[in-house]
């Protein structure tokens, strides 16, 4: 067995009353890639930033060569060889490749002047490390955003880097970019650097790692040797976990087709998707962060263009230039954003409520009753059970499972055939989520066409009726919500 | 009856925390230090007289509080005063009628907010950027216009506008009066312009809840503008000439007022009564520096000193409010 180079025991990190890490335990060997693979939110970016030195633990102690560290900021991680490559790149675009390779560290003569020269053939020799013949004074903003990536990992090289961590590295890289980045990882691995390699996709995962070890909920389930697992297992895993909550009975009965979509497309983020909303149905969009359910939810509601497609609503092929023409259309669509683009948070509960349908409210001259605008504010408060009962206190001052309701509640007002509802229960409380649940089922069963956008795999089993699988801008598969397990979703939406 | 006694409890304590109440009672606190100063402050002619003197700030106000409320700001509307009342006199002096020269002379308003409504919503440029430019536009527009000179010679029938009285109070003040009443019903209870104060709370979010974001601000900055103009149109009738530097600071005391009166810096909130008030606090304390006999040159930094606590104040129960967050 080949010593470790990082070795992790007992971490915990918790955000405010929130939790997000159990006690971590993990081993880096010298020379190896590691693979660190989990759900969206399971704590894989926490515990990197960690080691990064960009939060500290709560409990919990770090070693790097067998000495044992406290990194208190970044640069610190760095003196010790820990280089992290960010998903979000953190690169200057408007100074060159060098100037970002060097950044803070550029050679200088005594006079503090910067030696372009050396800083330039340095630079140079890196990146052709990398496999790459590129002029060092190229501004970064002029790189395509595989270079870009190279680029970052030439800066951690630069500072003789001993552990690389990839968060992510090939979402956004075409496929040649992807592998050169293989090719380097497997350089850098022969030259005894070890790479901590973080990704939703597993056969990128079995293709270059190592080792395997798998987050869940904040908590380490367990390390494999790639050569010894497979996908089955990986996902089993990844999803794991029973089902606490309660969902209410699936629809009895399904109508005619509400909304159909026909060769939705857009750049590379919308690839020809087709799909059918049946009415008293719910549907869930399955798919990891970024796999295009947004973007679909958002092109139907006319908040972004698309390049192509048929939108259908009642056997009328409609096209929505605004948000305005889908909810005058009925097609409502609510934000997972619900702090900057659901909610108006310095205004009370009242005035959200009614915010998406101020028109109902006035007369023909445009006269707003607000005798009504109290009435019907009022009303939701009691129908989506908010706490305090009152429609008077700012938004703001709410706690998220109410400030969701609110939301809700906002398009409940608006009277919807169609609601696309995203991430409907995302940093909800269990009570808040089964009640929210129940009125999606209610509203569904009076004949509105709902569709569910949801990371969490047992809500999307739980509640809906039929699943779209999302993967890379496509459908890849359409499932029926009973029967199915998470194990197949995940399937379709990693493959 | 302990439920009713309490309920009406906190209705009193809803009226008297109202932002328009408080500064009720400064201006009558502020009116009786006055009249105890001096004896010349309690007297009809001296009330017509800051009535009349603060009728073109109210009437810029009114279009500076729209504009805060949608989220933005206008340096420029001092300058446009200033601008279309040189060129609504210049038409007069060329003989055109007086009811084109007027009609002339908003329109430019309109059309120099709606450029400005038009670069912000459209084109995503900074308000403050923009309205500084049309600020700088404008009134160089009008000294190149006018070379510096007063426009004097105005027919009677236009300084009737300014001048004019009915049972003895100036026709100005009557319009400005209309004028408060209207815009603070619209923006109470007309759905497109109460519209604004969604957008300047989160335009975002007001863009998918259906609120035409980009027209209302665009017709917000216009509105700023006709209403500067129409400013320009009182001051040039009421003291019988058209001159370049007409509305100089305007904004400064327009910004003021709406803050004081409770518009937000940072957008989605403002009342046209609340910035009535906010006005004639101003005008009641400058009254006192001329009654006092202190030297006007002083009025200025005052007035700065205002602005930069009312805004100061607003910034700070922003930051409080915001500590009530998670």
């Amino acid at each position: 067995m080949v010593a470790s180079v990082l070795k992790i025991k007992g971490i915990s990190k918790s955000f405010g009353v929130h939790k997000v890490l159990h006690d971590i335990d993990l081993e880096i060997a010298k020379g190896e890639v590691h693979a660190l693979i989990g759900e969206n939110g399971a704590g894989k970016s926490t515990l990197m930033k960690i080691i990064g030195g960009i939060h500290r633990p709560d409990t919990g102690s770090i070693e790097v060569d067998g000495e044992s560290v406290a990194f208190s900021n970044p640069q610190a991680a760095m003196a010790k060889g820990i280089s992290l490559v960010h998903q979000e790149l953190s690169l200057v675009p408007n100074l060159s490749i060098a100037q970002n390779v060097f950044s803070q560290r550029e050679p200088t003569n005594w006079l503090g002047f910067v030696k372009w020269d050396e800083l330039h053939k340095r630079t140079r020799e890196l990146m052709e490390r990398l496999g790459v013949d590129i002029d060092p004074a190229t501004m970064v903003a002029e790189l395509s955003v595989g270079i870009r990536q190279l680029v970052e990992i030439a800066k951690a090289l630069s500072m003789d880097a001993k552990i690389l961590v990839l968060d992510e590295p090939t979402s956004a890289l075409s496929e040649k970019e992807v592998e050169t980045l293989y090719r380097i990882v497997d350089d850098l691995k022969a030259a005894g650097v070890s790479i901590i390699f973080i990704s939703h996709k597993l056969p990128e995962v079995f293709r270059i790692s190592d080792r395997i070890s798998v987050l869940r909920d904040g908590r380490m389930i367990g390390t494999v040797k790639a050569e010894d697992t497979d996908t089955d297992e990986i996902i089993h895993m990844m999803v794991g976990r029973s089902i606490e909550e309660m969902y209410p009975p699936r629809a009895s009965s399904v109508g005619e087709t509400v909304l159909s979509v026909e060769g939705l497309s857009r750049g590379d983020e919308l690839s020809d998707l087709s799909f059918e909303l049946k009415k008293g149905e719910i549907l869930g969009f399955a798919g990891l962060v970024g796999s295009g359910r947004t973007e679909t939810a958002r092109a139907i509601f006319g908040a972004d263009p698309v390049d192509a497609g048929t939108i259908t609503l009642h056997g009328r092929t409609v096209k929505f230039k605004s948000a305005l023409d889908a909810i005058n259309h009925g097609v409502c669509y609510l934000t997972e954003d619900r702090k900057d683009l659901g909610l108006f948070l310095t205004k009370n509960v009242r005035t959200n409520i009614v915010s998406s349908s101020l028109k109902k409210f006035a007369s023909q001259l445009g006269l707003l009753q607000h005798s009504g605008i109290e009435d019907t504010a009022k009303y939701y408060v009691q129908h989506v059970k908010l706490r305090p009962a009152d429609d008077k206190p700012l938004v703001m001052n709410l706690s998220g499972g109410n400030q969701q309701k609110a939301l809700l509640a906002k398009w409940l007002c608006a009277d919807p055939q169609v609601l696309i509802v995203d991430e409907p229960t995302r940093g909800v409380d269990v009570g808040a989520k089964t009640e929210i649940h129940s009125h999606l089922r209610q509203l569904a069963n009076s004949g509105v066409g709902v569709i569910v956008i949801s990371s969490e795999l047992p809500e999307i089993l739980g509640l809906c009726d039929r699943v779209a699988v999302f993967n890379e801008g496509r459908i890849t598969a359409v499932l029926d919500g009973e029967g199915t397990t998470q194990e197949d979703v995940m399937k379709y939406a990693t493959m | 009856m302990a439920i009713s006694k309490s309920a009406t409890k906190s209705s009193v304590r809803e009226f008297v925390g109202r932002r328009e109440v408080g500064l009720f009672l400064i201006i009558v606190a502020a009116s009786a230090i006055l009249s105890l100063l001096t004896p010349q402050f309690l007297n009809l002619n001296n009330f017509i007289s800051i009535a009349t003197g603060m009728s073109y700030d109210v009437i810029v106000a009114i279009g500076l509080t729209l504009v805060l409320t949608v989220g933005g700001i206008d340096l420029s509307v001092g300058s446009i005063l200033g601008l279309t009342g040189v060129v609504t006199t210049m038409l007069l002096r060329a003989g055109v009628a007086i009811p084109l020269a007027v009609l002339a002379g908003l329109s430019l308003g309109a059309l120099l907010g709606a450029l400005n409504g038009t670069f912000i919503a459209k084109f995503k440029i900074n308000p403050f950027i923009v309205t500084l430019g049309m600020m700088a536009v404008a009134r160089g527009a009008s000294v190149v216009l006018t070379s510096g000179y007063f426009l004097s010679n105005l027919p009677a029938g236009y300084l009737a506008i300014g001048q004019g009285k009915w049972f003895g109070i100036p026709i100005p003040i009557y319009a400005t009066i209309i004028l408060v009443i209207i815009f603070d019903y619209l923006l109470r209870n007309w759905e497109p312009l109460h519209s604004i104060f969604f957008i300047g709370t989160n335009p975002d979010a007001a863009e998918l809840s259906g609120i035409k974001v980009g027209k209302m601000l665009i017709v917000s900055y216009i509105l700023s503008g006709v209403l500067a103009a129409a400013a320009g149109v009182f001051m040039t009738s009421r003291l019988a000439m058209g001159y370049a530097q007409f509305g100089l600071g305007a904004e400064q005391r327009a910004i003021a007022a709406s803050v004081i009166g409770g518009a937000s810096m940072s957008g989605g909130e403002g009342s046209i009564f609340g910035t009535f008030l906010g006005v004639l606090l101003l005008a009641i304390i400058n009254n006192g520096f001329v009654l006092l006999g202190l030297s006007v040159y002083w009025q200025g930094v005052v007035n700065g000193l205002i602005l930069v606590i009312a805004v100061g104040v607003d910034a700070i129960r922003r930051m409080r409010r915001g500590e009530d967050r998670d």
